[in-house]
């Protein structure tokens, strides 16, 4: 009898986090170390439970959500026809390409004070935030995609007479989808980052990022390991299921990785 | 008793993959002695093993069933008596030409070095260049940089693994002279693995001839005819025709060239 | 090398560069000038100006300046050097790979300004839970690219390693690192883009000196154009150490014009 490749490679690695775990029940129990600053993992899940089973974590959640999805339209949507606008037109490139590059250069967070002090403690500095955080990657992704569109494509086009919309329909962005997509799960990563700093520096009542802050507020570290695992679940769903949407909207796949 | 180094046997040698459950026989039964200071090359079509049996001599791969033996000793993993020539370059691009060729060299001293790498940049015609990168020169370049390389080690035997494969046919047919050259002035062994007919004929003292499926020695070809050899010589075209004729080549219906 | 000079400062495309930034200077100094906005909400370029400047002068700015530099530079040591020593021995070692690679792929799921509280609780808010905070944002990057690199070296120069006899510390430093240069440099790149990042989100969580703090105490004293000006200087420092960090890696990978070489 032997062990298959696959159970080998899961119990592979499943023995550090396993080993972790153990260590840390056994340390938290010992009470050398006290429980605000490290629970066991027997009363996180027992605070995970109590959070998931009232109501109002929910609205906890689906605040963020909202919060991250509104800003990451808004930033895909405009960051993809920013990237399109100068990945097809030089001269748009040249005009605004150096000011976009020296402004990114400003980390994202350090727009919060400014902001904060213009639209005041509300939702509009957070959706801000959120929608320039998806805003960079996906025009630097559409527009990058765009100029790396093989000449010879343009070429096959201007034979068959594609010009205008039509060639940026049926030529430009499927050509480009590939690091298109990139951007768009790119960004989501980076919304979903943003969101923190969102609702750590800019107060709200709702969020994941506020229950994060009360479990500090109150010193009770459980509530703070559940939101880190709510916060870190929820951003691992999201990524995979816009992943695998940009997985099934590349066909050419195959044929595009072999030339 | 003085015995010349560099002497190479393979002795009853057989070697199998395992591929789905399936034995997959790659040499079978493979007898040949290289005496020293000849130039032999083993012909074959792509999938005879030749390439296998050269990463054996090679000392790259160590599971198999006979003997390969160098100067009487088993061959247990890849040393500096043996030189080899790959079908890429395989320079390493981020060190000189001057680097490269001394990549063998590293525990002599830097005097040492810089002398032999001297000497074997000029002895294949590229002195002067020990301060270009490997992505600055042409295909025949790099590959002479790789011989340096191998040389530079004083190797008694130099594999050369389908060394031209990747020339143009023009290059190739230089190299084939610079190669002859370089051998007369070593005067140590050399086996080269090609499946170019012309090649082998212009080069070779003794010609191995492989088949596939498993990979057995079909026949082998002495050619006793002096250098440098001429490729339009009738010698010449009636060893390639017997070669041809191995392979089932061979122009058996004279007559169908007339239709 | 004159071509590429002129192409390089082709004065027109430099010129049409600056339209936009003209435009929204412009546009600033109107609003102002139209009284649009309070001077709680919009100083005019001029005073920005010379509030940098006076900053600049009263000694301020720079000794801020470097005590922000100072953590990124101690937290990318941190995460940086964790990163790549972690991310060097999954790369050569399936066995540290299946222990190790799942672990980091879910604790890189959570944003790393979710830790921050639970370091917070952990260490109070000093000077070593900014630095960790930096570190953990300097760790990712840093673990990531070195593991492309190492594990994506080629078959063909491990064969040329072992043919040629190199072993241990001499393997290592003359192939496989070598070889995942280019990789590991822009795990450099972004690692250190991100400690900047996340300098100013630590130091926006409370401390008493930096960049960061100029700015939360602009905020604070409702002095917009300390708010702004501290943007300015992120933003430069920011620029200025990508463009460094850029023109380095220019250097370390100079004649590597096609990496996989010419014949092939």
């Amino acid at each position: 009898m032997t062990i298959s490749n696959k159970t080998k490679a899961f119990l592979g690695s499943s023995i550090v986090p396993l080993l972790l775990v153990i260590v840390w029940q056994y340390v938290a129990s010992s009470g050398y170390v006290a429980s605000f600053i490290l629970p066991s993992p027997n009363q996180i899940i027992k605070t995970f439970v109590t959070n998931f089973v009232e109501k109002e974590y929910a609205l906890h959640i689906a605040a963020s959500l909202k919060r991250v999805l509104i800003g990451f339209l808004i930033g895909t949507v405009s960051g993809f026809s920013f990237g399109l606008l100068m990945g097809l037109s030089r001269t748009a490139e040249k005009i605004f390409g150096p000011f976009f590059n020296v402004i990114r250069q400003v980390p994202i967070i350090g727009f919060i004070p400014l902001i904060i002090m213009w639209f005041g403690v509300t939702e509009l500095p957070r959706i801000i935030i959120i929608t320039v955080a998806a805003f960079y990657p996906v025009t630097l992704n559409t527009f990058a995609g765009i100029r790396n569109v093989p000449k010879e494509y343009f070429e096959l086009s201007s034979v068959y007479g594609y010009k205008g919309l039509k060639l940026i329909r049926r030529i430009v962005i499927p050509a480009a989808l590939p690091s298109i997509t990139t951007g768009i799960t790119l960004a989501l990563g980076m919304s979903w980052a943003m969101l923190m700093a969102a609702e750590l520096f800019i107060q709200t009542y709702f969020g994941i990022g506020t229950r994060i802050q009360l479990g500090r507020d109150k010193f009770n570290m459980a509530l703070v390991i559940v939101g880190i695992i709510t916060v870190g679940a929820l951003g691992f769903f999201m990524t995979t299921i816009v992943e695998q949407l940009a997985k099934a909207l590349d066909r050419g796949k195959i044929i595009r990785k072999e030339t | 008793m003085s015995v010349a180094k560099g002497t190479l046997e393979i002795r009853n040698l057989s070697k199998s993959y395992v591929v789905d459950n399936n034995p997959l026989q790659i040499l079978k039964n493979i007898n040949i002695t290289f005496p020293a200071g000849a130039f032999v090359s083993i012909l074959g079509s792509s999938g005879c093993g030749k390439t296998t049996l050269l990463r054996i001599m090679l000392g790259l791969e160590t599971s198999y069933e006979g003997d390969a033996l160098i100067d009487g000793e088993k061959i247990e993993g890849p040393g500096s008596n043996r030189g080899i020539v790959f079908q890429d370059h395989r320079l390493l691009p981020w060190l000189t030409v001057g680097e490269n060729v001394a990549f063998g060299l590293d525990k002599l001293n830097r005097k040492t070095k810089k002398l032999l790498v001297d000497e074997h940049l000029k002895l294949v015609g590229l002195s002067g260049f020990e301060g270009a990168y490997p992505a600055q020169l042409s295909g025949g370049m790099a590959q002479r940089v790789a011989i340096a390389r191998a040389l530079a080690n004083k190797p008694e035997i130099l594999l050369l693994d389908e060394p031209l494969g990747a020339l143009d046919a023009l290059t190739r047919m230089y190299m084939q002279k610079e190669l002859e050259r370089l051998w007369e002035f070593e005067k140590i062994t050399m086996i080269m693995v090609t499946h170019d007919v012309d090649e082998a004929i212009y080069l070779s003292d003794k010609i191995i001839i492989m088949s596939s499926r498993p990979g057995i020695i079909n026949k082998i070809i002495n050619i006793p005819s002096s250098r440098p050899r001429d490729r339009a010589s009738s010698e010449f075209m009636q060893i390639k025709a017997e070669i041809l004729n191995e392979f089932h080549l061979g122009s058996e219906y004279p007559f169908a060239y007339a239709i | 090398m004159s071509l590429k000079f002129l192409q390089r400062f082709n004065v027109k495309d430099r010129l049409l560069g600056l339209i936009v930034p003209l435009f929204v200077l412009a546009l600033w100094q109107g609003a102002v000038s139209q009284h649009l906005f309070s001077e709680l909400l919009l100083v005019p370029p001029l005073t920005l100006w010379n509030t940098i400047i006076e900053l600049f002068r009263s000694g301020d700015l720079i000794s801020n300046i470097q005590v922000s530099l100072n953590r990124v530079f101690l937290g990318f040591l941190l995460g940086g050097s964790a990163g790549f020593i972690l991310g060097v021995g999954m790369g050569l070692s399936p066995v540290i790979n299946r222990a190790l690679g799942p672990l980091v792929k879910v604790l890189q799921q959570v944003p790393e300004l979710a830790w921050m509280p639970m370091i917070i609780l952990l260490f109070g808010i000093d000077e070593f839970a900014r630095i960790f905070f930096i570190a953990i944002g300097a760790f990712y990057p840093m673990i990531f690219n070195t593991y492309q690199g190492v594990s994506g070296v080629p078959e063909k120069y491990h064969e040329l390693a072992r043919v040629f006899d190199y072993k241990s510390i001499r393997y290592l430093s003359k192939v496989i690192i070598p070889s995942a240069l280019p990789s590991i440099i822009t795990g450099i790149r972004l690692s250190i883009g991100l400690s900047w990042m996340f300098l100013v989100g630590a130091e926006l969580f409370g401390t008493e000196s930096g960049v960061g703090f100029l700015m939360i105490m602009g905020r604070q004293m409702f002095q917009i154009d300390v708010v702004m000006a501290g943007l300015v200087v992120i933003g430069t420092l920011g620029l200025i150490i990508n463009t460094l960090l850029k023109k380095f890696e220019q250097f370390v990978l100079r004649g590597r014009v096609s990496f996989d070489g010419g014949a092939a």
